[in-house]
């Protein structure tokens, strides 16, 4: 079962997502900012992360470039409100991003693209 | 081996060694080694710095003009024999020379930038430093400039490749010592690679090697001498295409393991945007179509034999259209690319000549299709466009996995 930590300063999404993606078949972690979110992720080693752009403490677009540094394959969609952050060069670092919404649609079929994503070793 | 070498410091060892490639660059190679010997003395102050330029013996005065740039880092020049020209070749006696000086990180950098900045050399060294094997750069560039990357080279390196590299065909890279080892053993290399096939050639095996690749972010165009867009087009473009279906074949065993891409970790990202105005872009919808139409009853049985039926009559559906309404559909352009990366393969050079030749009004009808979409496009839109082509490139990867793999059994 592939693990998937979700990482959002709002509650009602983590609470969305978790349910939703469990019920998809996934594991589901959560973290509410990006305070040590790099050693969450060394600890728990998730297959994957959805990662939320604008947090009341982070930029998610800076914890991006950290994930890929340090985890260098780690697949990340971003999630966001609006897609203004496109015009910043630092989102070309992250798998896939979905606009945040309550139909889970896009954001399932992006996260089974990206576990399926393969080159070899 | 270079056939001449100047090593005025008798320079046995360095960590960080730039090359750059000259041919009769006299006008441009003091400023460009000033300023690279700037960003290495700025950024790796600690560490042991040489530039070398690797130079096709030039008449010109370039090796004089190298030397008498200001600077701490050591300097070696190195050319190939009189009459043997093409950046591959100075790049072949650079690997050489670098391998001899056991570096950490070496770049390339092109000798005619003329805003060339001292810290793209940390944004392009620091990551082969931290373990990257190779970095190419991402500069800003205009919706319509290069259309060889955004019609064939992105897409196509991104679908079998699976590495999302924006700017492969950059000309300017740094890469470390395990990358250096397979340019100097490498598994292909031709006449093509030789002369300007070189940079795709560097970027297609560093997509293939396995190895952790950054892309590392300029915050300005690379402003550099503008080649002319049709005047020698059609040696740039078989050189280039030539070298990439030749590397397919090379690297068929990996790319058919590959499914999706997969982005690449950026350094850079903390620069500033510099204002520095984007070169014009000097596009003519109704010459690119005049090409089109001029050269399509040349190739059209060619096109017909390599492609098919299907495809031959959505060519001439196309051209059928007129400029004003001008569209090729990014499927059967990918369908085209598809099968004549098949039918290379099996094809005398003579013919393969024919074949690249032929695609190139195709090319050119593909680049139109995209001038006229992204007319009123701003940059990012292009790009977002851009995007979606490789999705369906990438989406239709079991098609050429298919084709291929048909093709092989004859």
């Amino acid at each position: 079962m592939s693990k998937i930590l979700v990482v959002d300063d709002e509650e009602h999404i983590r609470l969305l997502y978790s349910e939703e993606l469990k019920e998809a078949g996934y594991e589901v972690i959560t973290a509410e900012s990006g305070y040590k979110l790099l050693e969450k992720i060394e600890e728990e080693k998730p297959d994957l992360v959805v990662l939320d752009i604008k947090m009341v403490d982070y930029n998610g677009l800076d914890i991006l470039q950290d994930i890929r540094n340090q985890f260098y394959d780690l697949p990340v969609i971003l999630s966001t409100a609006y897609d203004t952050f496109k015009e910043d060069m630092k989102s070309i670092a992250a798998d896939f991003y979905v606009v945040k919404s309550f139909d889970l649609t896009e954001l399932k079929k992006k996260i089974a693209m990206a576990l399926e994503t393969r080159l070899p070793d | 081996m270079a056939f001449y070498e100047e090593n005025p410091g008798q320079i046995a060892q360095a960590d960080i060694v730039v090359g750059i490639p000259t041919a009769n660059e006299a006008g441009n190679i003091a400023l460009t080694a000033a300023r690279v010997d700037e960003g290495l003395s700025e950024y790796f102050p600690d560490m042991r710095r040489a530039i070398i330029n690797c130079d096709n013996h030039s008449s010109d005065g370039t090796r004089e003009a190298f030397f008498s740039a200001p600077g701490k880092a050591s300097k070696l020049y190195i050319s190939t024999e009189p009459g043997s020209g093409g950046k591959g070749r100075n790049v072949r006696n650079f690997f050489e020379k670098a391998r001899r000086l056991n570096p950490k990180a070496m770049v390339i950098i092109e000798a005619d930038i003329r805003n060339i900045s001292p810290v793209w050399l940390r944004n392009l060294v620091t990551p082969v430093l931290k373990g990257a094997g190779f970095v190419c750069p991402i500069y800003e560039r205009h919706k319509y400039e290069s259309f060889l990357s955004n019609s064939i080279i992105y897409p196509l390196f991104r679908c079998l490749y699976g590495r999302r590299v924006r700017q492969c065909n950059a000309g300017d890279y740094a890469f470390g010592p395990k990358m250096l080892d397979i340019y100097l053993d490498p598994p292909f290399r031709s006449e093509m690679v030789d002369n300007s096939g070189a940079d795709i050639w560097m970027a297609d095996l560093a997509l293939a090697s396995r190895l952790p690749i950054v892309q590392a972010i300029m915050g300005a165009p690379k402003l550099h001498r503008v080649r002319g867009r049709f005047a020698d087009l059609p040696v740039r473009f078989a050189e280039a295409v030539g070298t990439i279906f030749d590397l397919v074949q090379v690297n068929d065993t990996y790319w058919q393991q590959v499914k999706w891409s997969k982005p690449t970790a950026l350094s850079g990202t903390d620069l500033q945007e510099v204002e520095t105005p984007l070169p014009p872009a000097d596009v003519s919808p109704e010459r690119l179509h005049e090409k089109f139409i001029e050269d399509f009853d040349k190739y059209y049985r060619l096109w017909e034999h390599v492609y098919g039926p299907i495809v031959a009559r959505k060519l001439q559906e196309i051209r059928s259209i007129g400029l004003q309404h001008f569209s090729f559909p990014t499927q059967t352009w990918m369908t085209i690319l598809f099968d004549t990366m098949v039918a290379y393969r099996g094809m005398s050079i003579s013919e393969r000549k024919e074949l690249v030749d032929g695609l190139l009004p195709l090319y050119v009808g593909k680049v139109l299709s995209y001038v006229k979409k992204a007319w009123r496009m701003s940059l990012q839109q292009a790009e977002e466009y851009i995007e979606n082509e490789c999705m369906t490139f990438e989406e239709n990867k079991p098609y050429i996995i298919k084709s291929w793999t048909k093709g092989e059994k004859g």
